[in-house]
Formats: C-alpha cells, sequence, structure tokens
C-alpha cells in the first residue's frame, strides 16, 4: 500500500484513524508492516504490500 | 442461513475460482464461452476491455457499472467486491494517473490475483485491501465514487453495504452497482442452499426492495439504468428463470 493512502484508511469496525508501522518499504509502497487501531487496541497486518483489514471473525485459520 | 456460514461459503468459492487457470466457468456459467466475449456480452465495452489486461477479465460480472459512472480524471474510486480487478483496472484507465482506484475484497487469493496484475501491467494508480463490504476501511466522505459488479447480491447485510457505502461517499459522490436481483420472492429452500449463495442467486432480493435498502441508506435519484433477464443454471442443470441482473445509479 502507497503511504499516502493513510489518510483515507480508517479502522474497520470503529472508523477511527490507524497508526503505521513500517517493517519494509520499497519505491513508495509500505511491503509489510501494521496498522494499530488504538481504540480498538487491535492491529491490522501489511503484508506482501497488502493491508489486511478484515474483522477477526473472517481471518484465516478463525473460522 | 446464518451469516458466518455464508461468508465462508462464498469465500471458499472464489478462492477456488481466482485459482483456476482457466477463467471460464464463473457463477453466471456459460461454460465454453471466453470470459472475453462473456463480458462484453453482459454490457462491457470491447474496446474498454482491450486496454486491460485480460487476465483480469474472469467472466464474473453482471454488468459494467463502469460504463455508466461517467469517471472523470483525477477522481477516487472504490470496488466493492474487486475480484481478479476488472472494473479497477477499466476505472484506473478513466481517472488516470491522478486518480486512484481502491478495490476491496475479502478473498485473500482473488486481492493476490489482481495486485499481481497490477504489478505485472505497471499499475500506478491501483490499491487492493483485504477487507469486508460491510465493514469498509476507509474514510467518511473520501469517495468520489462507489462501483460494485455482482457482488452485493452475495452479502447477507446488504443494508449495511448500503449504509457503509453511503458513508464513504463525499456529497453528491455516485453509487454504480450491477447486480442479480429477483422478479419474484425465491423460494425458502434455495436461500439455505449454500452452493445457491455463492452462485448469485439465494442472495438475490426482489427488485423493489434492492431498490428500497439503496434509498433506505440515504440515496437519491435511484435509477434503474439497465435491467435484462440473466440465466443462472441450479446444481441440477435447471434454469432459474425469475432472476434479472440490473445497473442502478444512485447519489448522495
Amino acid at each position: 500500500m502507497k503511504k499516502e493512502l493513510m489518510q483515507i484508511l480508517t479502522c474497520p469496525m470503529c472508523k477511527g484513524n490507524l497508526e503505521l508501522t513500517v517493517d519494509e518499504e520499497r519505491e513508495n509502497e509500505i511491503v509489510s508492516g501494521s496498522l494499530y487501531c488504538p481504540k480498538c487496541q487491535h492491529s491490522y497486518p501489511i503484508v506482501d504490500t497488502i493491508p489486511n483489514l478484515l474483522p477477526l471473525d473472517l481471518r484465516e485459520g478463525r473460522s | 442461513m446464518e451469516e458466518k456460514k455464508i461468508k465462508e461459503v462464498v469465500k471458499g468459492r472464489y478462492a477456488q475460482i481466482a485459482k483456476r487457470d482457466q477463467r471460464s466457468c464463473c457463477p453466471s456459467c456459460a461454460c465454453g464461452v471466453s470470459p472475453l466475449s462473456q463480458a462484453e456480452a453482459i454490457g462491457y465495452s470491447g474496446e474498454d476491455l482491450k486496454r486491460i489486461p485480460e487476465e483480469a477479465i474472469m467472466g464474473l460480472g453482471c454488468g459494467s457499472p463502469t460504463a455508466i459512472a461517467d469517471l472523470k480524471t483525477g477522481e477516487v474510486v472504490l470496488d466493492l467486491g474487486s475480484g481478479a480487478g476488472v472494473d479497477v483496472f477499466l476505472a484506473a484507465n478513466k481517472v488516470g494517473p491522478t486518480g486512484r482506484v481502491i478495490g476491496v475484497d475479502m478473498t485473500k487469493e482473488m486481492i493476490d490475483k489482481a495486485k499481481g496484475i497490477a504489478m505485472s501491467h505497471g499499475y500506478h494508480n491501483v490499491e487492493f485491501r483485504l477487507g469486508e463490504i460491510e465493514k469498509l476501511p476507509v474514510e467518511d466522505e473520501s469517495m468520489d465514487v462507489v462501483i460494485s459488479n455482482c457482488v452485493i447480491n452475495l452479502s447477507p447485510d446488504k443494508s449495511k453495504v448500503f449504509q457503509e457505502t453511503y458513508r464513504a461517499l463525499k456529497p453528491r459522490g455516485r453509487l454504480t452497482v450491477s447486480d442479480i436481483v429477483s422478479e419474484r420472492a425465491l423460494p425458502d429452500e434455495m436461500k439455505n442452499d449454500p452452493d445457491a449463495w455463492a452462485g448469485c442467486i439465494a442472495g438475490a432480493l426482489e427488485q423493489q426492495e434492492y431498490l428500497e435498502k439503496i434509498k433506505g441508506a440515504g440515496f437519491k435519484d435511484v435509477q434503474v439504468v439497465s435491467s435484462k433477464k440473466f440465466y443462472i443454471e441450479n446444481k441440477k442443470s435447471e434454469t432459474i428463470g425469475n432472476l434479472l441482473s440490473i445497473t442502478v445509479k444512485a447519489y448522495k
């Protein structure tokens, strides 16, 4: 995901702002890291450039 | 059927379709017909299709929401249930390098496929997110246009999808959606059949109810731009005769 799109990204549950942590970045694109919602106290992973913003119950391994 | 079960079935089905190399045989299964000719048959412009990666065309839609969205350079577009990205890439060509198109899909395999296509074809104005269309991970009033193609019928909570869409749109933002609806109420046994959910049949609402849900979310000027008979075979190879594919335009 591109950093500039952080401004239109929100927590899918509470719609609050997310805090970005970057683990790896390549050419203006965040390859891996996480998006943390302080209100829900929940962290959404960014894996292979894709933010996983699925609610917890829809994540793999939880069904 | 309970909501979680529906989602799991739909997700599983589309994960399988994404992994398949052969690009036909979709819910609207016109087996033997190429996805490209199928896409043209449901309303896509052949000229527009030539300008997007062919592997994104899986023949899973039931209309062409970008064709009536009147997209302009620089606009920000959200595609609900973006699949392999056909409508995302069509929209991306229209909004140009200063615009953005964001695809949301709950199936990882589809997102991975779409992202791979975007990277190999050098699309810099598209983004993909794993997410649920009932709980959109985007800011209020951040989108100029929301599009969706043959996906909202798969949602067990369509009112929530339209409410979230309304929230995400800027004032006077527009929604263009192609979807399956029914002319008459579907039998209960069909509504409880998981395969019929994943195949775009069981989740189809009666047209009037579908439009009421759009209006109920706050949308104005809700118009059915096109409506066609839609034939789907069920697993017993019986044709379900009372389905329609409609394309609707509405404004916030």
